[in-house]
């Protein structure tokens, strides 16, 4: 059987390949893929602690729960995120941060 | 039960229905003016805020729906901060439609531009909704409400680089520490299996092994948190963002953003405080935050030269003051730390919505944040002049002005707990505050303008000032009233 701890390090996995891929990407569409990996990465662990860790011999179903609302939330994120990323594409040409220049300070 | 039409949380179902009534209003009636919504919006938050007041807890409180909604005195006062914040930027808003119209009409001279007023209502329910959220799965939504709010805000002005890069910027960072602090509250649960705060305290109380996961959870969420209270090491995005977006949502995500921030720390931090063998290394974590904010807040506003930039400075460095609150463990002083906070929040609601209210008006007639816009401005608007010199003076915590009582209040807390180099560093921060908030006060009193063309003020927005003015130095004398509805 899997255990908890595998699941713990592909979520862990997961959440550091988004951060790096924040921190390192240039494109600004792939940086928010990354994002959305790292919500994943919740989703996934939240799913294996409500599994693992038994409530009277069920699952605890809180942990499920607030998954929902992460990935709703994700979907929100995401309709407003591309839309402001088109809109900034259209201004600019450009989805690339090195352009994102206009203040200093 | 008590009476239905009292429950608290009909304030957040009535700013939500008004929200939408508003959307609804702005789609079938195209040919109005805009700005009818913005009135409409004005009197519908004007009467949630004298509804507030009539609101009361429930007696019974073992009905299992209000173990998730807090009703404490802190809930309704932050409540109420909501709601006068978004007022205001509604007033702001109104006051800014010029710039609005340049950057974002098309079609008809004010298409697209309904929404700008629709949409800090939705802000001012999740922020109301996140005053009395006791549950992680409660806060995470309302933070969010909050959140993808604030991205449409700032990226607003279609047509303006300066707004659409912040907008990217804020998405961007605002989404990593979305995840940040997911993935903390992923590990709380995994190692309390509880997401409610109260139930989550009991857990870590009796918790065995494994410091370093506790550790870990804990240092994710302070760095969700981090973002949204602009907090070094996490504060980046404040001043392109502050000086990208349109200025009455700048001061909307400084006042409102900041203040959502800290009634969640305020609750999350404390169950984990509250853990005696891990106590000393979560402070020694949030002190060493608290120390940087300090300083660098400070130190980094001395050298602006726009007025926004410098105004973000000031906000990361008021969230220096606000986590020195935090870290305090008093004994002996009458106010708890998170009075102190909420204190201190509702002057600086007061003194910078009056700066901004001012820059609003200054920028719509000149087309400028730097500071040197404001060059002689008593003589081309003496009422203007002196609305931002208590601004600024009770920004820098001039005593007899709001902002010096709240920043006496969290020194005078600080020396109860003898958190005496964290003192040291906001003596400092402080002290370097009067240079630069002064160096505004400078331009307007003692340089040339550069044209001497008068600048209008519409009857509302000088309401405002007025009111504003009125309070920050009503309140710096005589602060009862707010220190009433915080103790009670």
């Amino acid at each position: 059987m899997v255990t908890l701890n595998a699941y713990l390090l592909v979520s862990g996995l997961l959440f550091a390949i988004g951060f790096a891929g924040v921190l390192l990407r240039r494109n600004i569409i792939i940086i928010f893929m990354c994002l959305e990996l790292m919500l994943s990465a919740s989703n996934l662990s939240l799913v294996a602690f409500s599994r693992f860790n038994t409530v009277n011999g069920l699952p605890n179903y809180n942990g499920q729960i607030l998954v929902f609302f992460i990935i709703a939330v994700a979907a929100a994120e995401v309709a407003v995120g591309l839309a402001i990323i088109v809109a900034l594409f259209r201004a600019r040409r450009t989805t690339h941060v090195e352009d994102m220049n206009s203040m200093k300070g | 039960m008590g009476n239905f039409l009292e429950a608290p949380y009909l304030l957040e179902a009535v700013v939500v229905v008004l929200g939408l009534a508003l959307l609804m209003l702005e789609a079938f009636l195209p040919k109005a003016d805009k700005r009818l919504v913005a009135y409409i919006a004005l009197f519908g938050l004007a009467g949630v805020l004298v509804a507030s007041f009539n609101m009361k807890a429930p007696e019974n409180l073992e009905h299992s729906f209000w173990s998730f909604y807090a009703t404490d005195n802190l809930a309704f006062f932050y409540k109420n901060i909501a709601v006068l914040a978004t007022m205001l930027v509604i007033v702001m808003a109104i006051e800014y439609t010029p710039v609005l119209e340049k950057y974002v009409s098309q079609g008809s001279k004010q298409g697209g531009l309904g929404e700008f007023f629709c949409l800090p209502v939705f802000v001012c329910a999740g922020l109301m909704w996140m005053a009395s959220a006791k549950e992680f799965i409660t806060i995470f939504v309302s933070l969010e409400t909050v959140t993808i709010s604030f991205y449409v805000l700032v990226a607003y002005m279609r047509r303006n680089v300066g707004s659409l890069e912040a907008g990217v910027k804020y998405l961007i960072l605002g989404a990593l520490s979305t995840g940040f602090f997911v993935y903390g509250v992923t590990w709380v649960f995994g190692l309390t299996g509880e997401t409610h705060l109260e139930k989550i305290g009991i857990a870590l109380q009796g918790l065995e092994g494994s410091d370093s996961a506790v550790l870990f959870a804990f240092t994710l969420i302070l760095v969700g948190l981090g973002f949204k209270v602009a907090a070094v090491p996490f504060h980046v995005w404040v001043p392109d963002v502050y000086q990208g977006a349109p200025t009455p949502v700048t001061a909307f995500l400084s006042v409102g953003s900041k203040a959502a921030g800290f009634i969640v720390a305020t609750r999350i931090l404390q169950p984990f405080l509250e853990m005696e063998r891990l106590h000393s290394s979560f402070t020694t974590i949030l002190v060493i935050v608290t120390g940087a904010t300090i300083l660098f807040g400070n130190f980094a506003a001395i050298p602006q030269t726009n007025f926004k930039r410098l105004l973000a400075y000031s906000s990361i460095s008021h969230a220096g003051f606000l986590l020195l609150a935090l870290t305090c463990t008093p004994d002996q002083f009458q106010l708890t730390p998170g009075q102190v906070v909420a204190f201190y929040l509702a002057t600086y609601l007061l003194m910078t919505m009056l700066c901004f209210l001012v820059l609003t008006i200054v920028r719509r007639s000149t087309e400028s944040d730097e500071i040197a816009a404001f060059s002689g401005l008593h003589r081309r608007s003496p009422f203007l002049a002196f609305a931002l010199l208590i601004g600024v003076i009770s920004l820098a915590g001039v005593p007899l002005t709001a902002g010096f009582l709240g920043k006496f209040f969290v020194f005078t807390l600080a020396i109860d707990s003898g958190r005496w180099i964290l003192l040291a560093f906001a003596v400092v921060g402080a002290a370097s505050g009067f240079y630069y908030y002064l160096k505004v006060a400078r331009a307007m009193y003692w340089e040339e303008p550069t044209e001497l063309a008068a600048i209008e003020i519409s009857p509302l927005a000088r309401l405002a000032l007025l009111l504003l003015i009125i309070a920050t130095i009503v309140f710096g004398v005589y602060p009862a009233p707010i220190l009433g509805l915080l103790t009670n």
